[in-house]
């Protein structure tokens, strides 16, 4: 005998008037808007319907209703974009979520919960968090619980209130879909058409038909409709998967032309910089560069690159240095949106995108390299790796300064002492402090065959001490070189670093034991 | 206790908190070790101060990078951040790394040579030190034919961030340099540690 799998226990978020909620959630309050397809009104305001504008109505009779609404095209990309964005800050509440379209996204409500706790209270704890991140990013949201994720999304959609939790176990869900509406199903055409005629016209009564009638009829869409309706719904969640980077959008309409300061642009950056660190939160990432991009009226852009010291996802930390930089800024025209962008991220523990320990200083850090970075450009700061190169001024790379510890005492205060290495750092040659480039020519004196004084830039120093060589050389297949390198010691100038050329036998000046 | 006088000091609880999210890193006090005894012997408590400008001076190799670098390395052991601001283009970070210097935590600033100019560089000095981020600053900046009316109110300002980021802030000099207003001056040449000016 076969078995049907259990149905997954799921919690559904469902974003009522989507299109309408995705238009406003990247603008300032509007007015009577009304998002618009094919000529005809689909969602409206509460201005607009309070003028008189209902959906379905045409544009025309719209319009007639409220001179002053404003059309907004339907754009169910952006929809299905706005749904991924939810679902990605999710994550940061369940293992496995899916993105449900047009207007839901699931949970898998049963890896959310803590072990040994109240599944009827975890499950309460979990729904309100999923609502107030939904408001977090810019969302309304109505939630629903339940076995299978048919069931929870058609409660979520339709059953009038903002929560509702059905109990596990065979028949609750039945029970609690019965007085909803056949379109609470989302059935395939056919079969909705089909039983409004036979003068089916709620789940209760479609749950009351014999299976075999809908099977019989529609095959597997009418056995799976008569399943749905008796609150069986075995399918697993899709989980969902996000392979680019976040990105948010805000409009200014209506505002531009009020951006003399920076302060309109930081604030709507900051509704962005929360969204995006949600975001990267619920994916287990954090940013180690942002770019918020200025759209200006009527056209240009200007681009603020953002490196940071460390990746992270604390949006509070990300604001001193954007309001740094954009103190700094002159802008051509006035900017009529924005956009906060991930450019780079890497994977970060839980922890650390939480709070950061010493986020004080990691904030003073970000700051301060902002401001370098913004003034000298960012080739001017960076650190410093050895490259496994013999020639002198190959022997070391740049790179970009990330530093991941700069919590940990990085700054003032108590101090950690730094944990011993594992093994005893490789012993490096002794090298010069400073390397002159390029080297400086050296004309050799001495009497009798003997080294006795250079003379470096006109002067001449004598030779108080002289050890060496050490021989650099290869790089065979670009550059050749081969050099004798000497340490000595120049009266009045001190330990110098100083090489023959071993192609032409001439002297060089090459750095300073400073 | 009335219900205005626990929302007043929930306010103040959360103003406090506000506070503490916002507040910049917090003084440090003391010295700044450089790890390497013979310099340490001169130098009043033992280091070079936290939260002031100290002067290295020496000639071009004198070893004043040397014993910077320490003091750098000396920070980073601490648990601290470091930074060396490279106004001449000269610095060698394998020397660095031979003295014990951990090259991912030491922050690189090259502000560029092509002029000359020492502003950038000290400019840059001045933010890393006011930031609090760093517990030690190297700035090895050009300083030689400044006229000291333009010098002076750099280097004060300098001090200043020093004081207000609480970081030790080490500034290479070169004979000839304008007059440095430091906390300590210690000079260095090639063959031999000179005297140890406690100047403040």
């Amino acid at each position: 005998m076969l078995h049907e799998r259990a149905p997954p226990r799921a919690l559904a978020v469902v974003l009522p008037d989507l299109p309408l909620q995705r238009v406003l959630r990247a603008r300032p309050p509007a007015g009577a808007l009304a998002v618009v397809w094919e000529g005809l009104v689909r969602h409206a305001t509460a201005p607009a319907l309070a003028a008189g504008v209902r959906p379905g109505d045409s544009l025309v009779q719209a319009r007639a209703a409220c001179a002053d609404l404003e059309a907004v095209p339907l754009d169910a990309a952006a929809d299905r974009a706005a749904l991924r964005a939810l679902a990605e800050a999710l994550l940061a509440l369940a293992p496995v979520v899916e993105v449900a379209p047009p207007d839901a996204v699931l949970l898998d409500a049963a890896g959310a919960r803590l072990s040994g706790s109240d599944p009827a209270e975890a499950e309460r704890v979990l729904a309100g968090r999923v609502l107030a991140l939904c408001a977090d990013m810019g969302f309304r949201g109505r939630i629903a619980v339940a076995d299978g994720k048919g069931v929870a999304i058609a409660l979520a959609r339709h059953a009038g209130r903002e929560r509702t939790r059905v109990p596990s176990g065979p028949g609750e869900g039945a029970r609690a879909l019965a007085p909803l509406p056949l379109a609470a199903l989302d059935l395939p055409a056919e079969v909705a058409g089909w039983l409004s005629a036979v003068g089916v016209e709620d789940v209760g009564a479609l749950a009351a038909l014999p299976a075999e009638t809908l099977a019989h009829r529609f095959g597997a869409a009418g056995a799976a409709a008569g399943r749905l309706a008796r609150g069986v719904d075995p399918r697993p969640l899709v989980p969902f998967v996000s392979e680019t980077f976040p990105r948010e959008r805000w409009d200014l309409e209506g505002e531009v032309g009020v951006l003399e300061s920076a302060e309109p642009v930081i604030f709507a950056a900051k509704r962005l910089a929360d969204r995006v660190a949600a975001r990267l939160v619920g994916r287990g990432l954090g940013a180690s560069r942002l770019r918020l991009t200025l759209l200006l009226d009527p056209r240009g852009e200007e681009r603020v690159d953002l490196p940071l010291s460390r990746p992270g996802a604390d949006a509070a930390a990300w604001l001193a240095p954007l309001r740094e930089r954009l103190a700094g800024l002159r802008l051509p025209a006035p900017v009529r949106a924005l956009e906060f962008a991930v450019v780079e991220a890497a994977e970060v523990p839980a922890e650390q995108l939480a709070v950061g320990d010493r986020p004080e200083v990691a904030r003073a850090l970000d700051v301060a390299l902002s401001r370098l970075a913004a003034r000298l450009g960012e080739r001017s700061l960076f650190a410093a790796e050895a490259a496994d190169r013999h020639r002198p001024e190959a022997a070391y790379r740049e790179t970009p300064f990330r530093h991941g510890g700069a919590g940990r005492g990085g700054g003032a205060g108590p101090q950690q002492p730094r944990s011993p290495p594992e093994s005893p750092p490789e012993p490096q040659p002794e090298r010069p402090t400073r390397l002159l480039d390029p080297p400086r020519p050296i004309v050799a004196l001495g009497e009798g065959g003997r080294l006795t004084s250079l003379r470096i830039e006109g002067a001449v120093r004598a030779v108080l001490a002289l050890s060496g060589p050490e021989r650099l050389a290869g790089e065979w297949w670009n550059e050749p070189f081969d050099r004798d390198y000497y340490r000595v010691r120049l009266e009045g100038l001190g330990e110098t670093w100083i090489y023959r050329d071993g192609r032409d036998g001439r002297l060089w000046l090459h750095g300073l034991f400073d | 206790m009335g219900t205005a006088t626990r929302q007043q000091e929930i306010l103040e609880e959360l103003r406090r908190q506000i506070h503490r999210m916002e507040r910049r890193p917090a003084r440090r006090e003391g010295v700044l070790a450089c790890g390497l005894p013979e310099v340490e012997a001169r130098l009043p408590g033992g280091g070079f101060p936290r939260g002031c400008l100290s002067s290295l001076c020496g000639g071009p190799a004198s070893g004043k990078t040397g014993v910077a670098l320490s003091t750098l390395r000396e920070a980073q052991a601490g648990g601290g951040l470091a930074a060396f601001v490279d106004g001449r283009g000269e610095f060698y970070p394998p020397a660095a790394l031979a003295l014990g210097v951990d090259l991912r935590r030491l922050l690189i600033v090259r502000p560029g040579t092509a002029r000359g100019e020492v502003l950038p560089g000290l400019w840059a000095a001045e933010v890393l030190l006011g930031s609090g981020a760093f517990c030690a600053v190297a700035i090895d900046v050009p300083l030689r034919g400044v006229p000291a009316a333009r010098a002076e109110p750099i280097l004060r300002r300098l001090r200043a961030a020093a004081e207000k980021g609480g970081a030790a802030a080490l500034l290479l000099s070169g004979p000839g340099d304008p007059a440095i207003p430091a906390a300590v001056r210690i000079d260095l040449d090639a063959v031999r540690l000179a005297e140890v000016h406690h100047v403040a």
